[in-house]
């Protein structure tokens, strides 16, 4: 059973915050949604969950009972300790008891919190809040799981930790869908797709989308900006021929992840 | 310095609701202090009974004003209109002196009579005309004290406050924080969270109205001679009309400096215009429909005569009427907006629901 | 090259905690350095203790080669994260009043925001809204610019863009300080300063914090099996896209994959900055 969106729009008034949109999450793996802000993610992210109305196409969902769900901002309650919180989530699921019990121990030691049950939900670091709104929501072992932005301003030895809860909710066969504006963190899923301005891009295994990059790339070490559609990286510049043919001075480059997301966007704003 | 000054300008000039209580707060002022804040009575109601009815009720003048006159009816006729809110004095004639009796509930109607009896013996005297003398009798309030009129619209503005203000705020807290939307994903029915969110403030303001009244017995002695459960029926329908009006304006608050404004907007106008402090038949005639409009000035009567005068179901059958109206509109209108937040309607697209195949290890 | 700013040996104290132990920090004209770190390792701190909103407990903190004050803090074009715009005034109106306030003559606006002028901040898109801080920041001319996570929130091409106005800036003698916690911003820095609790825990360019660690790249039919084999080991285990990633000896790992029986490929690959920022930080917090 896959989920997910089918030619999915949004429309509120005449600004258009989804243009259909196809995306699949399926069990057991983790799909990631890239794209900068105002791209329509979390809306995109809210109308799968159905949270916002869809103007048209269709929206693929498990009962409530199924999903996780975490927005973008933080996910638990600030004044709740950590217990209460983790028991709120359990009321609200139905997760009582001896399972509780063992599902909640297990959770807090997996995300090092095991000795800090008493404090409260404000008093953490928040990379330890986010981890602590994962715990929450994987509390019930849902089917799918939405995460809206989960690593956007948190530290990175916590953004490394939460993708390992993160892997490991899909390891047990989770259906993972989650939203970043880091390209370097789309590269951890198996299907990346890439949105802007409520379109669909690019979308497919990171592999896929660097294969399927039209012309050719290189490196251009002087200052200033060569002719053509090019961008920094570091000290020097990228150069694309959507042609495929590179001027004189250009050294070949083969494309990573990063370079094939940015030539996505450029040529979809040549095309479009 | 002088670029500040220009950026606070620029940023005002955008700043609706700010704006907004800048001219509407002067104009509420002005109104009030202008039309609204008399103390002075100008007509007192007036039910004149016994068999001189008739010829007493031809010798009174402004601020007297006749409501009835009926001969055959005595004292216990005139009390139960003056219970009734329906007269504020009652003359009784047929013994002498005549027993004037007045509804010490109406504190500055009370006060007016008074004076104004006594300047009548006065003159009469002079005049020599008909003017016996009468015996002034004060009820429900004898000893004309502020506080027991007080303390039953102040069980009121406790209702407000917690029903309003706070409800409003604890809900625009969990907006910002976010979390609203995640409820909106979790197994629960909408009516679950609203009526979860709002339960915890029902229950502390019914506490809070309790303490009220039991410290106003024990330090004011207030007395509480009516039917409590009216009391508690009166205390219900206005506490669902201010949580109704916390969660509206919840809905259309984005952080809680906003809540507060239009909370403040909607408390301020209630505790000058509601008869709290001024009286409503006091109030010019062009303004006086405002206090109709107000929540709060009907369970000032209901509190009072429950209160004070042990009116009758009977004679509150309009307050109870209308604050049951306002609860059903606002709390109606209320639910409908933060429905539309925890469960959006389906537009134009699908959404299909399935089952998982498998439950995950 | 002209050292813009620098710390020796800088200390801060609050109360008993150690925010700032002993750094050094140098940012000269021209290059891009990043301050790479969790929350609370100190890299607000010592922003503030370069730009003397605080006063240090020990070492010095350096600005133009003096200590720093009022008329040295003009020459210092700062980006907070949170922009520092007002949402309620057009572009055009928050550039007059920073052009005022500076008493900069009102040199005219860039063209890359010229079209949005009279657009109030608030309804831009937040990539133009960056762009629009940092050209906000860059109208008095300062000569060190400080960008407190300057591309976070944004998509690949508008970092790119932002990215290339902050070297275009480079060129014209300014030096930049960013902090950051995202690699693909660090990538961008001629050089990093790595902190942890306070302290230098790497300093150099990308390719020498990276350094010579490696990890053991897995690629399994059933990854979600081998995901778990290699955690009930205890082994930290990264998933990235179609392979896992494990710190480690390849023998190690491929000693535990037979065990399950779990055909796999095993191979020792380069560690990228996230990984090596990870394995220092960990290294630098159990001294």
């Amino acid at each position: 059973m896959t989920w997910g969106l089918e030619l999915a729009s949004v429309r509120f008034g005449t600004r258009t915050a989804l243009d259909r949109v196809t995306l699949v999450a399926a069990p057991a793996t983790v799909s990631i949604v890239v794209g900068g802000d105002g791209a329509g993610k979390s809306t995109l992210l809210r109308a799968l969950v159905g949270l916002v109305g869809l103007s048209s196409g269709a929206s693929r969902r498990p009962p409530k009972s199924e999903i996780g769900y975490i927005p973008a901002t933080a996910g638990l309650y600030v004044d709740l300790t950590v217990e209460e919180n983790l028991a709120f989530s359990g009321g609200a699921y139905d997760v009582t008891g001896q399972e509780y019990a063992h599902r909640s121990s297990e959770l807090l030691e997996r995300i090092g919190l095991a000795d800090a049950r008493d404090r409260l939900g404000g008093q953490l670091s928040g990379g330890m809040q986010r981890k602590l709104a994962v715990a929450m929501a994987l509390l019930h072992r849902p089917a799918l799981l939405v995460l809206d932005e989960p690593t956007t301003g948190v530290d990175p030895v916590s953004r490394s930790e939460l993708w390992r809860l993160i892997s490991a909710a899909a390891a047990t066969g989770t259906a993972v869908l989650a939203t970043t504006t880091y390209v370097s963190e789309a590269h951890r899923a198996s299907t990346v797709t890439l949105l802007d301005q409520g379109r669909s891009i690019a979308t497919g295994a990171p592999s896929e989308i660097v294969g399927a990059v039209p012309g050719k790339l290189g490196v251009v070490r002087s200052a200033a900006q060569p002719r053509g559609p090019s961008w920094r990286r570091g000290t020097t510049w990228r150069l694309w021929s959507p042609s495929g043919v590179l001027p004189e001075g250009t050294e070949p480059v083969r494309p990573d992840f990063e370079d094939a997301v940015i030539i996505a966007c450029l040529a979809d704003e040549r095309g479009g | 310095m002088w670029p500040m000054i220009v950026k606070e300008f620029r940023q005002l000039k955008r700043d609706r609701r700010t704006l907004a209580m800048l001219v509407a707060l002067p104009v509420l002022l002005l109104v009030v202090f202008g039309y609204a804040a008399r103390f002075e009575v100008s007509n007192i109601a007036v039910d004149v009974v016994g068999p001189q009815a008739e010829q007493v009720a031809g010798l009174l003048r402004a601020p007297f004003q006749v409501v009835d006159v009926d001969p055959p009816a005595g004292e216990s006729f005139v009390v139960s209109r003056l219970r009734d809110g329906d007269a504020a004095v009652g003359l009784v004639t047929g013994q002498r002196p005549f027993l004037v009796l007045v509804d010490g509930t109406q504190l500055f109607a009370a006060q007016a009579a008074e004076s104004a009896l006594a300047r009548m013996t006065v003159t009469g005297k002079a005049g020599g005309s008909l003017a016996p003398a009468v015996a002034v009798r004060i009820l429900f309030n004898p000893k004309l004290k502020t506080s027991w009129i007080m303390i039953p619209g102040l069980t009121g503005l406790i209702l407000v406050f917690i029903g309003t203000l706070i409800t409003s705020l604890g809900i625009v807290r969990e907006r910002q924080a976010g979390t609203i939307e995640q409820l909106a994903v979790m197994p629960f029915r909408p009516w679950d969270v609203i009526f979860g969110k709002i339960a915890p403030y029902l229950l502390l303001a019914s506490l809070d109205l309790l303490v009220i009244v039991v410290v106003g017995k024990a330090l004011f002695g207030v007395p509480f001679v009516g039917n409590v459960a009216i009391f508690a029926l009166g205390a219900l329908l206005f506490l669902l009309v201010t949580l109704g009006m916390g969660v509206l304006i919840s809905t259309v608050s984005q952080n809680q400096g906003q809540a507060i404004q239009l909370a403040i907007m909607f408390v301020v106008p209630q505790v000058l215009l509601s008869g709290l402090i001024f009286p409503i038949s006091s109030m010019a005639a062009g303004v006086r429909w405002i206090a109709y409009v107000l929540p709060l000035s009907w369970y000032i009567d209901i509190g009072r005569g429950v209160m004070l005068k042990a009116t009758p179901i009977t004679a509150l059958v309009e307050p109870l009427g209308v604050l049951a109206g306002m609860a059903v509109v606002v709390l109606g209108l209320a639910m409908l907006r933060f429905r539309q937040d925890l469960a959006p309607s389906v537009r134009g697209g699908r959404a299909i629901t399935t089952a998982p195949a498998a439950v995950p290890s | 090259m002209a050292v813009l700013a620098e710390t020796r040996r800088v200390t801060k104290r609050f109360g008993t905690f150690t925010a700032v132990d002993a750094v050094d920090l140098a940012v000269a004209s021209g290059e891009v350095v990043g301050l790479l770190g969790s929350n609370g390792a100190g890299k607000t701190t010592l922003i503030r203790l370069l730009l003397g909103l605080l006063r240090p407990a020990g070492g010095d903190a350096l600005l133009f080669g003096a200590l720093p004050s009022m008329s040295t803090r003009r020459r210092v074009g700062y980006v907070p994260q949170t922009l520092g715009l007002y949402d309620d005034m057009t572009v055009l109106e928050n550039w007059s009043f920073t052009a005022a306030a500076f008493g900069s003559a009102r040199p005219v606006l860039p063209e890359s925001i010229r079209d949005s002028k009279d657009e109030l901040v608030g309804r831009l898109p937040p990539g133009l809204q960056r762009r629009v801080a940092f050209a906000v920041a860059f109208s008095h001319e300062p000569e060190l610019l400080v960008l407190d996570e300057p591309t976070s929130g944004v998509g690949p091409l508008s970092r790119a863009r932002l990215w290339q106005d902050i070297r275009e800036s480079t060129e014209h003698g300014t030096g930049v300080l960013v902090t950051t916690h995202n690699m693909e911003e660090a990538e961008q820095c001629d050089r990093l300063v790595v902190m942890v609790d306070g302290r230098v825990a790497a300093n150099g360019a990308v390719a020498d914090v990276i350094g010579s660690a490696t990890v053991v790249q897995v690629t399994c039919d059933d990854w979600r099996k081998a995901f778990a084999a290699l955690e009930e080991e205890g082994l930290i285990v990264q998933v990235q896209s179609d392979a896992l990633r494990v710190p480690g000896s390849p023998g190690q790992v491929e000693e535990i994959l037979a065990r399950h029986s779990l055909p796999a490929t095993v191979a020792t690959v380069p560690a990228n900055l996230e990984e090596a920022f990870v394995s220092v930080v960990t290294k630098g917090t159990h001294r």
